[in-house]
C-alpha cells in the first residue's frame, strides 16, 4: 500500500487532509480572512468548481469512452452536447418536465450517434486520422443547423419546482457575534446535479468492471485487435458505446442549460474543456476523466474568483505540467 | 564492405560475442537460464529451438531490448550488460526484425539510405546530399547486396512480402556492422525467395558474423558453419551442421515434431 | 517523388552540344512553368481586390496551412497549432510596433519589429511541439487544438499585454525601401514571393536527410530509433521549421488585415486551415495553397452562391463542411490526391489504347 511504500508522503497527505477538513467545517479567524478572503467566497467556489466538475465530468467520460475504445477523437462531441441541450429545452418546454429533457435528450443524441458509427464511422475502421476529419466536418456541418434552427439567442432551461431555491449544508461560514455559527446555503439543484453526475458515474464504473460488456470494452481499449479476434461482434460494443457517449453528451447539455445557458460557441467551449479535462485525467479512463473534472473545474471557479485575468492561465498551466511531467495523463496507461 | 570495420574484426581476436551464465526470469518463469555462448568474430551460426525455447529472449538480451536478470554480455570483449540498445549499434551491433520494420512510404535506396545515416553525422542536415555522396553510394551498393537493385525506387508499400525481407537485411547491414542477428529471416517466404535469401546470406562478407533463428532448417543449416540448439531456455546441444542435423536426441526434441 | 538522384543522364562519353541546365531547374515540370507565368504577369490584367484580397489572402492562409501539411504529411503530427503561431507573430507586430494603443505599443522599427516576432513565434511553436511529441499520433490533435484554444482565451482574457477582446487596430501599412508594401500589387508579389520561398523550402527540404529522417519517422518510429536517431529531437526541430513558416505568414496577415485581434486566431480559423490542408491535399506542397485558393473564393463568392440556390447568405459554414466531408469521404488526399489519381488512370488506360494497337508484343 502507499502508506507501506512511501511512509513521507503519506504523512503529507494525511496532514494535508486535516487541514482541509478543518478548513472546511470551522469558522474561520479573522486573520486567516484577511489573507484568503472570505469564508462564504471561498466555499462558494468550491462548491461551484466542484459541481461544475459534475457537468464536465458528463461531457467527458462520454468524449473519453469513445476515444478510448476507437481510437476516435469526436470533436464533434461539443456539437452532440448543444444539440441535446436544444433538444433538453424544447421537450422541457413542450412538456413541462425536466427529467423528460434528460430522457430526451439522451435519446436523442443516443440515437444520432447509433446513426453516425453504422453510417460513416464503420467504413473508415482503422483510420483514425480520417474519422477524426470526419468528426470536424460533422462539428461544423452541425454548428450551422443548430445555428439555424435555433438561431443565436441563449436559452435558459428551467430548473424545476421541486430542485428550486436552496439548501442548507452543515459547513460552518461564519460565526456571529452571539456566537451562533451561520452554515451555508447553497442552490439544491446543483447538488442534485452533482449527485446525479456521481451515480452515473459509480453505475459507469460498475458496468465496466463487473459486467461482462464492460470486461469486453475494457479488453478492446487494451486490445482491439484481440477482442475481434475472440469472435466477439466487436461492431456492436463500438456501436453501443458511441450511443452512450453520444447520450451522456446529450444529458450534459441539459445540465449545462440548467446551470447555465445554451448558445452558440456553447459546443466550441465544452468541446474544449473535454479535451483539457481528458488530457489531463488520462485517455480512456473514467476515473480520469472525474478527476480531470473535478481538477478543472476547481481550477476554472477558483481562478475566476481569485485571479480573473489569469483564470485561463492556471487551467492551461495544469495542463502544461500534466503534458510535461505524466503525457498519458495522471490515471492514464502508458 | 568497409574496411575499417574488417581491420577491426581482425584485430579483435577474441569473441564477437561473449555470453556467461546469462539468466532471464519473468516473475517465476526463467526464459534463459544460466546460457553461456561464445560465438567468434566472422563466425556464422544458427540458434535453433522449439517456441518457447528461449531463442528471441536470447536476441532481446544481446540488444539490450531486456536486461539479464544476472550474467554478463560481453561484445567484441566489451562488457555491455548494461548497456542501452543505441550503445551497441553505435558499437556495431545490428539486428533484424520477425515482422519487417520498414518506411512503407519512401523508396527502397530511401529505407537503406536511411539506415546509413542512422549511425553517421548529419542527420539533421538540411543539404540534400550531392550527386558523389559516399553515403548514397553505400546505399546503392547495398541495394545491389539484397538483389533489389532494380527496385531501387520502389516504394516499400509496392514490394512482396519476399522483397521486404531483403530489405531488412539490407538495413542491418548498412554503416559496417560487425556483427548482426537475423531473427526468422525467412518467416512466410516461398521457396523461391527462400533459395534468394540463401544465396543474400551466403554472399555476406565474411568478417561480419551473424546469428540467425530460423524455424526452417533448410534455410540456417545451409548457411551457417556451427549450430547451437536450445531447450525450455538452457543450451541442449552445439555441434555443426552436419552433426546436429543427424543427432537423434535433437531429432526427437525438434525434428521430430513437424519438420517440414 | 523524385528519386534520390536520378541516374538518367548522358551517356558516358558523350558531349553536351550546351551546357545542361541545373538537375533543380530540370526536374520542373512545364505546367508549373506555366502557372508560375500567369502568376507573374497577373497584375496586368486584374483588379486590386484579386490581388490583395483574394490571391494574397490566399498565399497567406496556403503558408499556414503549408507549415500544417508539413508537419503532417511528412511528419504523421496533425498540429492545429500552427494558426495560433501565426497569431502570435502577428500580434507581436503590434505589439512591438504601432498600433491605436500607444500605452503598449513599443513603437520599434520595422527591421527590428519582424525579426523579433518570428523568433518569439518560432519559440512558442517549437515548444507546444515540446509538449506533443511525446505522445502518439492521434492525441496530437488533441493537444494542439487545446494548446490553440489556451492561447485564444489567454489573448481574450489579457488585456496587459494583449489588449484583450478588442486587440490591436490601426496597424500601419508596412513601408520600407521606398515601397508601400500594402498597395495592393506590391502586396501581391510580397506575398507571392514568400508563398514561393516556402513551397520551394518545404519540396526541397522533403529529400534532405532530415525530410527523409522525419518521414521515416511518420512510417517507423520504432525502427528509426532502432537506427539511432533521436526520434523526438527530430520531431521538434520539425515543429520549429513548421513554426517559421507559419510566423512569417502571420507578419503578412495583419499586415493585410491591418488589426489583430484574439478572433484571428479563435478556433474558427484554426479548424479552417485544417480544412485548407485537407481539402488541398497533405501529400503535396501545392495541396495547402490549391485549398486555400478554393477556400478564400468560396468565402468571397459565398453570399451569391447561396441565395443561388435559395438558401441564406450567412449558411457558409455548412457549405464548407459539407464539402470538407465530401472530400473526406471520396478523397482523403484532398484535391491534389484526385487530380494525381485521375492523371495516372489517365496515363493507364493510354498505355493499354497504345498496346491493344500494337498486338503481338513488342
Amino acid at each position: 500500500m502507499l502508506f507501506e511504500r512511501r511512509p513521507l508522503i503519506s504523512l503529507l497527505i494525511l496532514v494535508a487532509a486535516i487541514v482541509c477538513l478543518w478548513l472546511l467545517l470551522a469558522a474561520w479567524p479573522a486573520e486567516l480572512e484577511a489573507v484568503i478572503g472570505r469564508k462564504r467566497v471561498f466555499m462558494n467556489a468550491l462548491f461551484n468548481g466542484i459541481t461544475l466538475g459534475g457537468l464536465y465530468f458528463l461531457v467527458a467520460s462520454g468524449f473519453t469512452l469513445i476515444f478510448g475504445l476507437m481510437r476516435n477523437v469526436n470533436l464533434a462531441h461539443g456539437s452532440l452536447y448543444l444539440f441535446g441541450g436544444y433538444v433538453g429545452y424544447t421537450i422541457g418546454v413542450a412538456t413541462g418536465s425536466w427529467l423528460l429533457s434528460f430522457l430526451g435528450a439522451f435519446v436523442a443524441m443516443a440515437l444520432l450517434g447509433v446513426i453516425l458509427q453504422l453510417v460513416v464511422f464503420r467504413r473508415m475502421e482503422g483510420e483514425e486520422l480520417r474519422q477524426t476529419l470526419v468528426t470536424i466536418g460533422i462539428s461544423i456541418v452541425l454548428a450551422d443547423i443548430l445555428l439555424w434552427m435555433w438561431g443565436g439567442d441563449f436559452y435558459q432551461i428551467q430548473t424545476p419546482d421541486w430542485l428550486f431555491g436552496a439548501t442548507t449544508l452543515p459547513f460552518v461560514l461564519a460565526a456571529k457575534s452571539n456566537g451562533e455559527a451561520v452554515y451555508m446555503t447553497y442552490p439544491m439543484v446543483r447538488i442534485a446535479i452533482l449527485a446525479g453526475a456521481i451515480v452515473i458515474g459509480v453505475v459507469m464504473w460498475l458496468a465496466l468492471n463487473r459486467t461482462r460488456i464492460g470486461m469486453m470494452i475494457r479488453a478492446g481499449v487494451d486490445d482491439r485487435d484481440m477482442l475481434s479476434a475472440t469472435g466477439i461482434r466487436i461492431q456492436i460494443v463500438f456501436v453501443a458505446v458511441f450511443a452512450l457517449g453520444a447520450g451522456l453528451a446529450g444529458i450534459a447539455g441539459v445540465v449545462g442549460g440548467t446551470f447555465q445557458s445554451l448558445a452558440p460557441g456553447e459546443d466550441t467551449r465544452f468541446l474544449l474543456a473535454s479535451l483539457v479535462v481528458v488530457i489531463v485525467g488520462g485517455m480512456g479512463s473514467i476515473p480520469g476523466a472525474a478527476l480531470g473534472a473535478l481538477l478543472i473545474g476547481l481550477s476554472e471557479q477558483f481562478g475566476s474568483v481569485y485571479m480573473p485575468t489569469y483564470a485561463v492561465v492556471l487551467t492551461f498551466l495544469i495542463m502544461v505540467l500534466v503534458l510535461a511531467f505524466r503525457p498519458q495523463g495522471l490515471l492514464g496507461a502508458r | 564492405m568497409a574496411s575499417v570495420a574488417q581491420r577491426l574484426s581482425a584485430a579483435g581476436a577474441g569473441h564477437a560475442i561473449d555470453l556467461r551464465g546469462v539468466s532471464r526470469m519473468f516473475g517465476a518463469l526463467a526464459a534463459l537460464a544460466d546460457i553461456d555462448l561464445q560465438v567468434r568474430s566472422g563466425e556464422k551460426r544458427a540458434v535453433l529451438g522449439s517456441n518457447g525455447a528461449g531463442k528471441t529472449t536470447l536476441f532481446n538480451c544481446i540488444t539490450g531490448d531486456f536486461l539479464p536478470t544476472a550474467g554478463r554480455v560481453r561484445f567484441f570483449g566489451e562488457d555491455v550488460t548494461w548497456y542501452p540498445p543505441h550503445e551497441r549499434i553505435r558499437r556495431g551491433l545490428r539486428r533484424t526484425y520477425q515482422i519487417s520494420l520498414l518506411f512503407h512510404g519512401l523508396s527502397v535506396l530511401d529505407n537503406v539510405y536511411l539506415a546509413c545515416r542512422g549511425v553517421s553525422r548529419g542527420r539533421f542536415s538540411l543539404l540534400r546530399p550531392r550527386r558523389d555522396d559516399a553515403l548514397v553510394h553505400a546505399a546503392e551498393e547495398l541495394t545491389d547486396l539484397v538483389h533489389l537493385d532494380a527496385l531501387r525506387h520502389r516504394k516499400v508499400a509496392e514490394l512482396s512480402h519476399g522483397q521486404q525481407r531483403q530489405l531488412e537485411i539490407a538495413l542491418a547491414l548498412a554503416g559496417a556492422p560487425r556483427f548482426i542477428l537475423f531473427d526468422e529471416p525467412a518467416a512466410g517466404l516461398s521457396p523461391g525467395e527462400r533459395a534468394e535469401l540463401i544465396e543474400v546470406l551466403q554472399a555476406l562478407p565474411s568478417h561480419v558474423g551473424f546469428i540467425i533463428i530460423e524455424h526452417d532448417m533448410d534455410v540456417a543449416l545451409r548457411v551457417v558453419e556451427s549450430v547451437t540448439v536450445m531447450h525450455n531456455g538452457r543450451i541442449f546441444k552445439h555441434g555443426t551442421p552436419a552433426e546436429i542435423e543427424s543427432d537423434p536426441e535433437v531429432q526427437e526434441l525438434y525434428l521430430g515434431h513437424g519438420h517440414a | 517523388m523524385a528519386a534520390l538522384e536520378h541516374s538518367a543522364g548522358l551517356p558516358a562519353g558523350a558531349e553536351p552540344a550546351v551546357a545542361p541546365l541545373p538537375r533543380l531547374i530540370r526536374d520542373i515540370p512545364p505546367a508549373a512553368w506555366l502557372v508560375a507565368v500567369v502568376l507573374l504577369v497577373l497584375p496586368a490584367f486584374s483588379n486590386s481586390f484579386v490581388e490583395a484580397q483574394i490571391l494574397g489572402w490566399s498565399f497567406i492562409l496556403g503558408m499556414i496551412a503549408l507549415s500544417l501539411m508539413f508537419l503532417a504529411g511528412y511528419g504523421g503530427m496533425v498540429s492545429l497549432v500552427q494558426m495560433s503561431v501565426a497569431g502570435l507573430a502577428g500580434y507581436m507586430v503590434a505589439i512591438l510596433g504601432q498600433s491605436s494603443i500607444p500605452t503598449i505599443s513599443l513603437d520599434w522599427p520595422w527591421w527590428l519589429v519582424v525579426p523579433v516576432a518570428v523568433v518569439i513565434a518560432v519559440v512558442f511553436g517549437t515548444v507546444s511541439g515540446l509538449l506533443a511529441v511525446r505522445t502518439a499520433g492521434i492525441y496530437t490533435i488533441m493537444i494542439t487544438l487545446a494548446i490553440a484554444s489556451a492561447f485564444f482565451y489567454f489573448t481574450r482574457q489579457n488585456y496587459v499585454i494583449f489588449n484583450g477582446f478588442a486587440g490591436f487596430n490601426a496597424l500601419p501599412a508596412p513601408q520600407f525601401w521606398g515601397v508601400d508594401w500594402r498597395h495592393p500589387v506590391a502586396f501581391y508579389y510580397l506575398t507571392l514571393f514568400w508563398a514561393t520561398l516556402s513551397y520551394g523550402a518545404v519540396l526541397y527540404v522533403e529529400r534532405t536527410p532530415f525530410g527523409l529522417a522525419l518521414q521515416g519517422i511518420r512510417d517507423n518510429p520504432r525502427r528509426m530509433a532502432a537506427l539511432g536517431f533521436n526520434v523526438n529531437l527530430h520531431r521538434v526541430a520539425a515543429y520549429a521549421f513548421a513554426a517559421v513558416i507559419a510566423a512569417v505568414a502571420g507578419i503578412l496577415l495583419v499586415w493585410l488585415n491591418g488589426q489583430v485581434s484574439p478572433g484571428t486566431a479563435g478556433i474558427g480559423p484554426v479548424i479552417d486551415i485544417l480544412v485548407i490542408a485537407v481539402i488541398g491535399g497533405l501529400r503535396h506542397p501545392i495541396g495547402p495553397f490549391v485549398g486555400a485558393l478554393i477556400f478564400v473564393v468560396l468565402r468571397t463568392f459565398a453570399l451569391d452562391l447561396l441565395t443561388s440556390v435559395g438558401l441564406a447568405g450567412e449558411r457558409f459554414n455548412l457549405l464548407v463542411g459539407l464539402g470538407f466531408l465530401a472530400i473526406v469521404f471520396f478523397s482523403p488526399d484532398g484535391i491534389v490526391g484526385l487530380w494525381q489519381r485521375w492523371r495516372r488512370s489517365h496515363a493507364d488506360s493510354q498505355a493499354r489504347q497504345s498496346a491493344a494497337s500494337h498486338p503481338g508484343g513488342p
